[in-house]
């Protein structure tokens, strides 16, 4: 939970806790009783009365007491029975699906959309006024909000693994639905419980205020009720008839409605997370980076990325790239090994917690660690391009593929629209399908609507990080033909991050294989695929066996990648490596290209 | 045109439930049904020629089954009885108090909705940070204030101490025509519409920050940055798909509002169908009460249903299905 969340929680709990010290220590703190007369009628405030006297001479003191009494119970008690009906229906909805779903939540919407108050009003009407038959009103109207959105949970929660284990092992339903979804509903319904709490006064008070309340206890909404009907506002009476319900009752809702607040944020962390790094002013290196050498675009100089959480992540250590006019170099990594947030540290799209801690980015002769976020949003897009991870949802699902491409170009809307059709036949996408919407692609497609965005601008160099995983392999060879294609003829280079050791290596013309963070290897692709140096670069082409020749088994690359927030000595790769000897656990390898001391010796 | 189908089916049924409902409500209530008729100030005894004649004045004479049919019958006519307190056709009643509801919570919602949204999506921007927590917690609590507390306020404030605004109804008794009428509505619906924005603000803010905070983590507002588009751009990407769960919360929460209306024209003693409800229950007069219920009920149904045929025009994802 967040700082910020904290402070509204807390002072949430406060506001709640005056209110629920009011109403226990009610009969200490004042000898008059709520709704019997106990002195003149409308007395002003005095020693014995301290906020005077209502019409009938009843003490306003013990009436703002006693009332905290009423709210409090109503509304706990309404959001008790709310919340539990809601829970209930909701796992039935959720859980069993189909028919029942579908009837239970069109009565939901009908209970959603009911005109409430009137609902209560006229039920007050005809089932009478007792305080408890407010409170089951005022639930039978409540409990459809938690209903809808915890069956919404449920729907998720239903396929966890856990779940489906149980399921498969014959446990019974309500064992599941107690056992292994309620507890994950948790967050979510305590939240819609101190909401419906809120609710429930805010209601409660306006039956009461409308003098349509239990008639033999005084609630801060009748005692607002007897003040209007006498016009209190008209004389000086407000200050001590009006204004004191008015505020315990807003104390009590706002209590209510910021633990509210608190309890959906751990219900959803994202509601206060921070997103994309913004206002943040870069700390300009002492020095400019010196711009790339001849037949280099892209210079990445001794750069370390960290994930700046408890413990720090070390993402990226002293890495030092490359890339060369017209060639296509190829990234190459396990999950994990930092490949992509190099990219996005390259490309200024870093979010925190991620920070470039040390380090140069170069692209021809612009130092782009210098130029700030802004800057940097004028040359991506143009300059350099990104095709991030995940295209499969990389496109705004409710605008059309042209208008989107059209949006990448430099151009008046009106050109914008013709050139991106242009660039979507030059991907491979036929000219009826343009102006369809994203949902209505395949994934395929979709990544070549992608890659069309990419080039609007022709840049100098395009990031495409892992431009095929998800899709088939037919699929995958077309996008890196188009890709290899679009090289050429834009005259761009491409750095390529991927998994796939041999798919990369079949249109790259170099090769960075990083590990834990680190380049382990850098080389000609033809040199590295053919006599690898580092035991990494052997182990993974054995994890990829080639698609071509003799058949042979993957072999996977025993044990994991290491913990990045663990700084060990030694060379990181040593644990998992079958060459390994006493000088790899001492220090790191020097990096000259291959990290490894087999090669340095 | 399966889906146009298959929603009216389902409304159909729904406006159906909504009728029988209204039938069996008032049946469910404990007493006798003459002990209700009767208003209040003229009960006493009663003899059994006036009871069986009130039963049959009221159509409450005979089987369930047959009260039933009559019930339907006469909805039919657009015959919703007559009122108990001054005799005259509910459905006069109620029409008449119809347009006064609309302005009022029209013109509430359409200002609470248009400054809910943009406080909400400049705070969901803004996520996380001192300012985004600031007017979070300072919209928390203006929608926390009770609505009569905040009318109150407003009448002591505007109209008792500074006299800037008329205390009571809708329009001015007396014959006032063209622009004169129109300011005086105008100043008459300033603060019972000013009390419905306090007050219905907090909820389409709530909503309208978390729907932004929640497109904000998408792959595609990742993309519009990948592709170089300034803080803006990006912003009217995320904003447009937030815009879907706001709309639908502002249209099913209008109907709402119609029936919480009752608290500010209560005090502010305007003329509409939640004052109308408040009176109707007061007086037990329960054909008046029926006819707003029905009437406020068909403004839901009918509120749910224009959201589901408008949806599909926000958003294409929907268009294609079903």
């Amino acid at each position: 939970m967040s700082r910020s969340s904290k402070i509204v929680a807390t002072i949430g709990i406060g506001f709640v806790g005056i209110i629920l010290l009011a109403a226990v220590f009610a009969p200490i703190l004042t000898e008059h009783p709520p709704n019997t007369t106990s002195g003149l009628a409308f007395e002003s405030p005095s020693a014995d009365h301290l906020l005077g006297t209502d019409d009938l001479g009843r003490d306003l003191w013990s009436q703002l007491l006693f009332g905290a009494r009423i709210s409090l119970s109503v509304g706990l008690a309404a959001a008790i029975i709310a919340t539990v009906v809601g829970t209930v229906v909701a796992l039935i909805a959720g859980y069993r699906g189909g028919t029942v779903d579908a009837v239970l939540m069109r009565v939901v919407d009908l209970v959603l959309s009911m005109p409430f108050l009137v609902l209560v009003l006229v039920l007050v009407t005809y089932f009478g006024r007792g305080l408890s038959v407010t409170i089951a009103l005022i639930a039978g109207v409540l409990w459809a909000r938690p209903a809808r959105l915890l069956r919404g949970q449920v729907l998720k929660v239903k396929e966890f693994e856990h779940v489906v284990a149980a399921e498969a092992m014959g446990a019974g339903l309500w064992r599941i639905l107690g056992l292994h979804i309620l507890p994950r509903l948790t967050p979510l319904l305590s939240s819609q419980f101190v909401r419906a709490a809120a609710v429930a006064v805010i209601v409660q008070s306006g039956i009461a205020f409308l003098g349509l309340g239990d008639p033999s206890s005084v609630s801060w909404g009748a005692t607002l009720s007897f003040a209007n009907n006498a016009s209190a506002i008209l004389t000086d009476a407000w200050k001590w008839w009006i204004l004191p319900p008015g505020i315990a009752l807003t104390i009590l809702i706002v209590g209510f409605a910021f633990i509210g607040y608190a309890a959906e944020e751990w219900a959803d962390p994202r509601l206060t997370s921070y997103g994309y790094q913004r206002g943040v002013r870069r700390v300009l290196e002492e020095h400019p980076a010196s711009p790339a050498g001849e037949n280099e675009s892209l210079v990445v100089r001794n750069l370390s990325v960290h994930y700046e959480t408890e413990p720090p992540v070390h993402a990226t250590t002293s890495v030092d790239l490359r890339t060369r006019s017209g060639r296509i170099l190829g990234m190459v990594g396990e999950s994990g090994s930092g490949k992509s947030t190099l990219a996005m540290a390259i490309a200024g799209l870093l979010a925190p917690p991620g920070r470039i801690v040390e380090g140069e980015v170069v692209l021809g002769d612009t130092d782009l660690r210098r130029l700030g976020r802004v800057g940097l949003t004028k040359l991506r897009g143009r300059r350099f391009a990104v095709v991030p991870q995940a295209a499969m949802s990389l496109l705004d699902p409710i605008i059309t593929i042209r208008r989107q491409v059209a949006e990448s170009a430099l151009m008046t809307r009106r050109d914008g629209l013709e050139y991106a059709s242009q660039l979507l036949s030059r991907v491979g996408i036929d000219p009826d399908r343009h102006d369809a919407y994203p949902h209505e692609l395949s994934g395929g497609m979709r990544q070549r609507v992608v890659i069309a965005m990419a080039i609007a601008n022709q840049p100098e160099l395009l990031i495409a990080d892992e431009p095929t995983t998800g899709l088939d392999v037919v699929t995958q060879r077309e996008l890196l033909d188009l890709l290899d294609s679009l090289r050429s003829e834009l005259e761009m280079d491409v750095l390529i991050i991927s998994h796939d050791l041999r798919m990369v290596g079949s249109i790259a013309d170099d090769l960075a294989i990083m590990y834990a963070g680190r380049i382990a290897e850098l080389g000609e692709a033809s040199a590295v695929l053919a006599s690898p140096r580092h035991p990494y670069t052997e182990l993974l082409l054995n994890a990829f066996p080639p698609v071509l020749g003799p058949r042979r088994p993957p072999v996977p690359i025993p044990g994991d990648p290491p913990d990045l927030s663990q700084i060990e000595s030694g060379c990181p790769f040593a644990p998992r490596c079958p060459k390994v000897f006493e000088t790899c656990l001492e220090t790191v390898p020097e990096y000259v290209p291959v990290a490894c001391h087999l090669a340095a010796t | 045109m399966r889906r146009a189908g298959r929603l009216a089916l389902q409304y159909g049924l729904v406006v159906v439930a909504a009728l029988v409902l209204n039938f069996i409500l008032p049946r469910l209530a404990a007493g006798d049904p003459v002990d209700y008729l009767i208003p209040p100030d003229s009960s006493g005894f009663v003899t059994a020629e006036q009871r069986q004649a009130t039963l049959a004045r009221y159509d409450l004479d005979g089987s369930n089954r047959q009260q039933f049919v009559t019930y339907v019958k006469n909805l039919t006519h657009g015959d919703l009885g007559v009122s108990i307190r001054t005799g005259q056709p509910v459905r006069e009643v109620v029409t008449g108090r119809l347009g006064w509801s609309l302005l009022l919570v029209g013109v509430a919602v359409s200002i609470s909705t248009v400054l809910g949204v943009l406080l909400g999506f400049a705070a969901g921007w803004r996520r996380g940070t001192k300012r985004d927590i600031g007017v979070l917690s300072a919209v928390l609590a203006v929608d926390a204030l009770p609505a009569f507390f905040v009318g109150l306020m407003l009448l002591l404030a505007f109209s008792v101490k500074l006299d800037w605004f008329p205390v009571y109804g809708a329009i001015a008794a007396g014959d006032i025509t063209g622009w004169a009428r129109v300011t005086d509505v105008a100043r008459r619906l300033v603060l019972p519409a000013s009390t419905l924005i306090l007050t219905g603000i907090g909820s389409v803010f709530v909503v309208s920050r978390s729907a932004l905070v929640s497109e904000l983590g998408e792959d595609y507002v990742f993309m519009a940055r990948a592709k170089g588009l300034d803080d803006r751009a990006v912003r009217r990407h995320a904003q447009r798909n937030a815009l879907l769960p706001v709309s639908t919360a502002a249209l099913l929460g209008f109907s709402t509002l119609v029936g919480a209306a009752t608290v500010v024209e209560t005090i502010f003693s305007y003329p509409g169908l939640g004052s109308l409800a408040f009176d109707s229950v007061l007086a037990r007069d329960y054909p008046v009460l029926q006819g707003v219920f029905l009437l406020l009920a068909l403004i839901a149904i009918g509120a749910n249903f224009f959201n589901d045929l408008l949806y599909p025009r926000l958003d294409p994802r929907v268009r294609k299905v079903g």
